[in-house]
């Protein structure tokens, strides 16, 4: 034996889980790097390291859990090392492999959900702080996002106090339900003590049917346009921030994430009329072509339709994006999943939209895009309840990187 | 409110002690005899050839094929190398067997393998540095057998290990905390005596003053409940399981007088259930000096407490009116800490995670200290958000490490 080795980095228990050197007998600590032999085959992996996070530009994979969590870390110091063991969590789990094992000295470090070996499946988890995380307890007030603020209620809005905000957001993203939960569970274990989920919903993209975007709970393809996530220099100009942006110099490679839970009105929407549906939307169900085109990916042509004949001034896509130079950078970028989450009181199915998007600032692109939709013919059919304010974290470059590093530095 | 759990009345020998769920199962001492009894039909030792040696897997880890048998215990290991790997340990024997891969010098355990039946493979994961290792054979009938010492050299990491707890180094905590739970016994009958009188005399506002600190010192009592079997339902059982709810003639002990006294009960109604708690709490301290509590289920307890804060105080399942789970949360605390006392010899050289949970368990322990106000707890409904999430997490952070004392605390027959 080469005496008790200190244990290193984080380990199986993560937070918290500093080196603690005691002598005597036989007492051999790990080596915790998480040292990650092959995943499973047949599965892919999303690249941890980078200027940014994934989860965003990634294409939405078909399952997620959005958790919002509070932290409950003790100062400044224990922040960090929550961060870093969220870092280190979510770097094994996306790359998938064997988990240590734990001998005789504690339980699996791996809840065995996904079998003895680790699928990376797609897995991302995407890390945002939220306003409240700036307030007096971490000293980080003077390093608040420039507008991040606590998500406020929007006119059409009826929110509840439950399902909002929170110090901070993990979203978990894979091919296979299995796979978010496994990833929720470990970071939830490894984290214990250090925070707490506030509110948590899970969501599914759907099937194409029959191709194309996958659908929503209400018919219509959700997803169709998007800005160019292979363009650079468009995600430079729409969802990054970057060093011209007026915001701490930390913040440069993040991201504003808005997330809003909207229930959706299922079976007061299915009485309504296909043409009041489309109509509402501006596009048609069956192929997801914008009212005056053909196919699914057609650009509406708003300027031969100047009085809305063909997709109404107040549809939901011509409110949302106008099309023209001047609301070209209000753009988001939207990233939903649909939610199914049983029964309200009264009888109706409880599902919806897990509305999220990203933006490189708040106020010219999502506040922007939100103020024009007040009012919209689709209010009626759904009801934003919860959701919050998030800033994506820049992302981690390397190994020896963690989230939230150059905020905390 | 922990669950029932049957009673073992005195600790079965030999390395059947481990096997807690054949114990659990019920039935344990016939349980017990029916696993030794299979053991000799099978007969002893037989010799056979290990398949094969060192092979790679589609885990994408090593494997190495190890024989287990009194004659060529660990023989298949003939090529060690550092880093993850997977012992695929496989018994040859006639009989079933313990497998543990041990640290050559200290004795300490990287990996274990339990009841490895005849003809049986089972993986054996395991990360290994330099150093010198061993494996130890232990059948469930004779002696254990050492395999011979296989040096690695090179590696940067080595899994963690511990020296296994054995049922003699338990029974001195065993006895302590026996004597601890007696010496609160004279306590608990006491305070439940001042209850009871209360309700006699007719005077609820004296009986409910009364009830906390009676329920509190039963709460403190924590690990011994699975010793208390059937007592421990008739003095702090719920509603679970009685069909008639708050209205079940089942329904006995604090929790109905709890019920009573916090839902405008009247004394009379409340003077049966006082008077059978009364009789139960003096029919359990009579009684105690006769048991014998298992050493195994000690470690068990010393999480088991606070798992059961966690289900049952943190979520309010367990009050009836009163308000005090959270004052509940914090006798759970100091009974858990009392065990984890006597325990803390065994652990010291072993749970590199000690220091750590002890600075959970203050930090707990101020939380829930912030709760109460000159004797007064603040109701789980009346924490805001923060405080509620705060005591969560301190709680959650200890079970998290608690679990560890659990398995380093099972007994284990290396020898
Ligand atoms: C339950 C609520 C919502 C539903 C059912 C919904 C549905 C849709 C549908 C069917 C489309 C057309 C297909 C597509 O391009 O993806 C669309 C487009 C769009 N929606 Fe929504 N949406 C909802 C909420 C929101 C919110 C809250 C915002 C932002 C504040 C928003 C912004 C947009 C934008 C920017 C477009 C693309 C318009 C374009 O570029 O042509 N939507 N939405």
């Amino acid at each position: 034996m080469n005496g008790p080795n200190i244990p290193n980095g984080v380990g199986r228990r993560g937070f918290l889980a500093s080196a603690a050197a005691v002598a005597g007998t036989g007492l051999v600590a790990a080596d915790r790097s998480t040292a990650a032999a092959a995943p499973a085959p047949g599965t892919t992996g999303v690249p941890f390291h980078g200027r940014h996070q994934a989860g965003i530009l990634t294409p939405a994979q078909r399952a997620t859990a959005f958790v919002s969590f509070d932290v409950t870390a003790d100062g400044r110091r224990e922040l960090a090392d929550l961060l870093r063991t969220i870092t280190d969590r979510a770097r094994f789990l996306t790359a998938g492999g064997t988990p240590d094992p734990a001998g005789i000295t504690a339980p699996p470090t791996d809840s065995g959900t996904l079998g003895p070996q680790l699928p990376a499946d797609g897995l991302t988890v995407t890390v945002g702080a939220g306003a409240s995380l700036f307030d007096h307890r971490y000293g980080l007030g003077d390093r608040r996002p420039r507008s991040l603020t606590a998500m406020p209620s929007f006119p059409d809005d009826d929110l509840d106090p439950d399902w909002c905000h929170g110090d901070l957001s993990v979203q978990f993203c894979a091919a296979g339900t299995d796979t978010v939960l496994h990833a929720l569970r470990d970071v939830a274990r490894h984290t214990r003590g250090g925070m707490q989920v506030r509110w948590r919903m899970d969501g599914f993209v759907s099937t194409p049917r029959p191709t194309g975007t996958p659908r929503n709970h209400l018919g219509f393809k959700d997803g169709t346009a998007n800005p160019d996530t292979t363009d650079a220099r468009e995600m430079d100009r729409l969802v990054w921030v970057g060093k011209a942006n007026g915001e701490p110099a930390w913040a440069t490679g993040g991201s504003y994430q808005v997330v809003r839970a909207i229930r959706m009105l299922v079976e007061f929407w299915d009485r309504v009329s296909l043409p009041e549906q489309e109509r509402i939307f501006g596009r048609a169900r069956d192929t997801g072509a914008p009212l005056d085109g053909r196919h699914e990916t057609d650009t509406p042509k708003y300027a031969q339709d100047p009085l809305g004949d063909v997709i109404p001034l107040d549809s939901h896509i011509r409110k949302a994006n106008p099309r023209t130079a001047a609301t070209a950078d209000q753009r988001i970028l939207r990233r939903a999943y649909n939610y199914d989450r049983g029964m309200d009181s009264n009888g109706n199915l409880d599902m919806g939209l897990l509305f999220c998007c990203y933006q490189q600032d708040l106020a010219r692109q999502f506040e922007t895009v939100q103020k024009r939709l007040a009012g919209e013919s689709l209010v009626d059919y759904v009801k934003p309840f919860g959701g919050g304010y998030f800033f994506a974290l820049p992302g981690a470059r390397d190994s020896a990187d963690w989230l939230g590093r150059s905020l905390l530095a | 409110m922990p669950e029932p759990r049957p009673v073992p009345v005195s600790a079965p020998p030999g390395a059947a002690v481990r096997r807690r769920r054949v114990l659990l199962a019920g039935g344990a001492i016939v349980a017990v005899l029916a696993v030794a009894a299979g053991v000799l039909a099978v007969g002893g030792w037989t010799r056979s050839r290990p398949r094969q040696a060192a092979a790679s897997a589609s885990d994408g880890l090593r494997h190495t094929s190890v024989e287990v048998s009194p004659g060529g215990c660990g023989r298949g290991w003939t090529r060690p190398e550092p880093g993850k790997q997977v012992f695929d340990v496989r018994n040859t024997s006639g009989g079933a067997a313990e497998v543990f891969l041990t640290d050559a010098k200290t004795g300490a355990v990287y990996a274990e393998v339990e009841g490895l039946g005849p003809g049986a493979v089972r993986r054996m994961p395991v990360t290994l540095g330099s150093g010198s290792y061993a494996f130890k054979c232990v059948p469930d009938d004779a002696d254990a057998v050492t395999g011979p010492t296989v040096r690695i050299t090179g590696g940067t990491s080595t899994g963690p290990a511990a020296v296994p707890v054995t049922q003699q180094d338990l029974i001195p905590a065993a006895l302590a905390y026996q004597k601890w739970i007696q010496a609160r016994m004279a306590d608990l009958v006491k305070r439940t005596d001042v209850l009871r009188a209360a309700v006699d005399r007719g005077d609820l506002a004296a009986a409910r003053a009364a009830w906390l600190p009676a329920h509190l010192v039963y709460e403190r009592m924590g690990a011994a409940y699975g010793t208390f079997g059937d007592a421990d339902a008739a003095i702090n059982g719920t509603t679970a399981g009685l069909s008639g709810g708050v209205r079940d003639a089942g329904f006995t002990g604090f929790h109905r007088i709890e019920y009573g006294l916090w839902h405008g009960e009247s004394a009379h109604g409340l003077r049966g259930p006082a008077d059978r708690l009364d009789k139960a709490v003096r029919a359990l301290r009579d009684s105690w000096p006769q048991q014998r509590m298992n050493p195994a289920d000690l470690g068990l307890r010393a999480h088991e407490i606070l798992e059961n804060t966690v289900q049952f105080e943190l979520t309010g399942r367990t009050d009836y009116g009163s308000g005090t789970n959270l004052a509940t949360a914090r006798a759970n605390l100091d009974g858990t800490e009392a065990l984890l006392g006597y325990l803390r010899p065994l652990l010291k050289t072993r749970d590199t995670g000690l220091p750590e949970l002890d600075s959970w368990l203050d930090r707990t322990r101020r939380t829930l200290d912030a709760c109460e106000h000159g004797g007064r707890w603040t109701p789980l409904s009346a924490l805001d958000r923060t405080q509620r999430e705060k005591v969560n997490a301190d709680l959650g952070g200890v079970v998290e490490r608690l679990a560890d004392v659990a398995v380093l605390t099972d007994i284990r027959r290396t020898a």
